[in-house]
């Protein structure tokens, strides 16, 4: 039996058919995600690029809020008003809640939960009166519009705010009512933001809801819980939750206002892919101003004049290499690169609370610098110290003690 | 000339330079790993169809060798063109007909295993729930409107695209995105410790702060590129265009969204591992993570998770340990490693949809061959019985 030509044709062409199909892996993908939870959700359609520069509608159907992603849990309890709306929470929000009123107008509510002062009470407020379009205020006329609120967590500083942002929607924005609970280890911020008249007449019970909260378990929903139970942290806090002014990760959004790290310090998450970390910087050592890079900076004044700088800092994978950054580091001092095979012998390693921190000391003609790093869940960590050899020699002691207190996992 | 194409593409000869032009391949190719590594050599002499030269470049290039893809479809047509050629049906052939399957199926699968399976990974710490996995290698700007009270929308492109440069228009972005820079691995250094000629690789964000240098393609197995980028964001052409936002720096290495306002709308920009969502979630339970008694020998590490999926309507727990993967909507989520001090369980999760061609192409290629020797055999003993040795 021969095999007919037209199924042989069929079998040659099929397999060039097939591939032809093959979905390109690398389109450009559109979809919506549930605010501030964009781990969440399912993918809608691949939206192909349009040609020139006009611009088309939105392409891709509203995703539905997807499913549960990671959350820690609700730290503190509390009761709130049985007409509001629980939210899906998040890594920064440990309660979130909608509260709606006629006419389509909404008030957003939530708690957020930071690790240390976080900025200040004033620093914060000051900053939401900015995303109301308003002038900052001083210390001083803050005391003057600010409420005081007992509650069992602590003294509640709650202010009133007013203002509608250029291009805001009145019917979901105008209005910001807070209280700001300020402590050394941990700051609690409630905020009921949203239409001016819904937001005043959710006021009292927003505060009431305040005085209600303490530490302990899981506050009970007030109403059906829309969406998922729980979603992953996104990108989205930046521009709407309070930013720690002292020590600000990498990219976050600077807070204005004079930026301290606390002696016993903690880089705040904002979400779980930012790093979380905490020390001990010895009492000598004064907090000085952050940047984008450096999670926290630190300063001792010595004899003479003499500064010793120091600094930490966090970078995405190895940092850009043990060997590549020491004779970096060596080339700042003015000292001439090691091989490989040297910089074992350089290295000494300091155990900490959770792990361990690889350090070098190294003296050239320009300063001395102590650095240590460690790499921790994908992250590497850089902890430095710069300043005039006998400076940098008498610090010494306090830096390693600084580097046995940090705990990459608190 | 239909005739001499036939017999050209069903040729032996075509068959013997097809080999003796995968063994120079996989010679060169596995010789090349000391330079390029191992995802790199893939791509350019495996995962192509030509082999071009010089490698890497952006100008001019040149063809030098067939890629892995180009000699397995030529292979591929060659073999099922001759065996349909000279196909005739007799059960003295069967074993035959039978093993050519096989191999026909074992390259095929080959080539769409390669076409069209993803690799991932799903890192999970107890407790934590995902609905994606991401991309060891590839990665990708999202840029997120966050103007909706109630949602986001998440516009993500992909690395190639921003490898290509240019203009990127969307319908879903009110703006333009211009490609200045990609770095497809670099360095990012604060720019006071970036040396004097050092300059701020952008003019917003964190980019003004920082110098991006670039740096040669990662090639050890366990490294890889930091890919970073420096973007624009170009107001659309027309009546009242707003102020360009200026330009940003997006990079693996920053780990926080940057945000800027366009139109009066709240936007982020961030640079992610590529994202591949589910419509289903793994939650983990709890890792486990044993070892031979007084030894740090692993001896078993799994996973148990919870596996939820609306549309299915369906929860249930899971076990995934070692050689013990789950197998759900056409994944298979291995277990494939954990983090230190076991804060966190890695999943393999890899998409083939020829997974059961090499398990179905030794089967049937085993059954030619048993059937064939056996026919012969038979065949052999019945001479022996109709013409006994003298």
């Amino acid at each position: 039996m021969k095999f007919p030509r037209p199924l042989l044709c069929f079998g040659l062409v099929l397999p060039c058919v097939l591939f032809s199909a093959c979905k390109d892996k690398n389109a450009v993908q559109v979809y919506r995600v549930s605010k501030g939870e964009s781990d969440a959700a399912a993918p809608g359609n691949s939206a192909p690029e349009s040609p020139g520069t006009g611009v088309m509608p939105a392409m891709g159907a509203p995703a539905e809020p997807g499913a549960p992603a990671s959350v820690q849990p609700p730290q503190v309890t509390g009761t709130p008003p049985s007409n509001w709306e629980a939210r899906p929470l998040s890594a920064m929000r440990q309660a979130s809640y909608l509260v709606k009123g006629d006419n389509g107008a909404t008030a957003d509510i939530s708690l957020v939960i930071l690790a240390g002062p976080a900025g200040g009470a004033l620093d914060n407020i000051n900053r939401w009166l900015s995303q109301l379009g308003q002038p900052e205020i001083t210390a001083e006329q803050l005391a003057k519009i600010a409420r005081h609120v007992a509650s069992p967590l602590g003294d509640a500083t709650v202010v009133d705010l007013e203002g509608l942002p250029q291009g805001g929607d009145a019917a979901k924005d105008g209005r910001i009512v807070a209280g700001i609970i300020s402590g050394d280890s941990r700051s609690f911020f409630f905020k009921m933001r949203g239409n001016a008249a819904l937001a005043e007449s959710q006021k009292e019970a927003f505060i009431q809801w305040i005085g209600t909260m303490r530490q302990g378990e899981s506050a009970p929903p007030a109403g059906p819980v829309s969406g998922a139970e729980a979603v992953s942290p996104a990108a989205s806090v930046a521009a709407t939750e309070p930013v720690s002014a002292t020590c600000p990760v990498a990219g976050a959004t600077p807070v204005a206002g004079p930026a301290t790290c606390p002696v016993a310090g903690t880089a705040p998450a904002a979400d779980s892919e930012k790093p979380r970390i905490k020390w001990e910087a010895p009492a000598g050592w004064k907090p000085g101003a952050t940047s984008a890079m450096r999670q926290a900076s630190f300063s001792v004044a010595g004899q003479d004049g003499e500064s010793a700088d120091i600094s930490v800092s966090v970078l995405g994978g190895d940092g850009g290499g043990d060997l590549e950054n020491v004779n970096r580091w060596r080339d700042q001092i003015g000292l001439g690169n090691v091989e490989a095979g040297e910089l074992k012998a350089l290295v000494v390693p300091v155990a900490c609370h959770d792990g361990e921190i690889f350090t070098v000391d190294m003296a050239g003609p320009k300063a001395r610098m102590l650095v240590g790093w460690a790499k921790v869940d994908g992250k590497s960590w850089f902890f430095k110290l710069i300043a005039p050899d006998r400076l940098a020699g008498g610090e010494k002691a306090g830096f390693e003690k600084f580097l046995r207190s940090v705990q990459f996992h608190p | 000339m239909a005739h001499r194409f036939f017999d050209f593409i069903s040729s032996l000869k075509l068959t013997i330079v097809c080999l003796s032009a995968a063994m120079i391949l996989v010679f060169v190719g596995t010789l090349a790993q000391v330079n390029f590594g191992i995802h790199e050599v893939q791509e350019r002499y495996f995962q192509s169809l030509v082999v071009w030269w010089p490698a890497g470049s952006q100008g001019l290039r040149i063809p030098v060798f067939p890629g892995g893809h180009l000699i397995g479809g030529v292979l591929l047509v060659n073999l099922v063109a001759a065996h349909l050629r000279r196909f005739r049906w007799s059960w003295s052939k069967l074993g035959i007909h039978l093993t050519h399957a096989g191999l026909i199926i074992l390259l095929a699968g080959g080539l769409f295993t390669d076409l069209f399976s993803v690799e991932s990974f799903m890192r999970l710490a107890p407790g934590e729930t995902k609905n994606y996995s991401e991309d060891s290698r590839a990665v990708e700007l999202v840029v997120v409107d966050g103007s909706d009270k109630e949602f986001e929308q998440v516009t993500a492109i992909p690395e190639e695209r921003l490898k290509r440069g240019g203009t990127i228009a969307l319908a879903s972005l009110p703006f333009r995105i211009i490609v200045r820079h990609f770095y497809q691995n670099s360095q990012l250094q604060p720019l006071d410790q970036a040396g004097p000629n050092a300059v701020p690789a952008a003019s917003q964000g964190v980019g003004a702060r920082v110098a991006v240098s670039e740096l040669p393609r990662a090639t050890a197995q366990n490294e890889g590129d930091l890919v970073s980028a420096v973007i624009e964001i170009a107001p659309v052409p027309g009546p009242d265009v707003p102020p360009s936002p200026g330009t940003w720096l997006v990079s693996g290495q920053l780990d926080t969204p940057q945000t800027f306002s366009f139109a009066g709308k709240p936007w982020r920009l961030a640079m992610r591992q590529a994202r591949y969502y589910k419509p289903f979630s793994l939650t983990l339970k709890k890792f486990t993570h044993e070892r031979y008694p007084g030894t740090q020998i692993p001896k078993n590490f799994a996973s148990s998770a919870t596996l939820n999926d609306p549309e299915r309507n369906e929860s249930r727990d899971v076990l995934i340990y070692m050689n013990h993967p789950l197998r759900y909507r056409g994944e298979t989520f291995f277990q494939s490693g954990f983090e230190e001090n076991e804060a966190a369980t890695i999943l393999q999760v890899v998409y083939n949809p020829s997974f059961i061609a090499p398990y179905l192409a030794c089967v049937i290629v085993g059954v030619g061959l048993l059937f064939q020797l056996t026919w012969h055999f038979v065949g052999f003993l019945r001479r022996r019985k109709t013409h006994p040795a003298k």
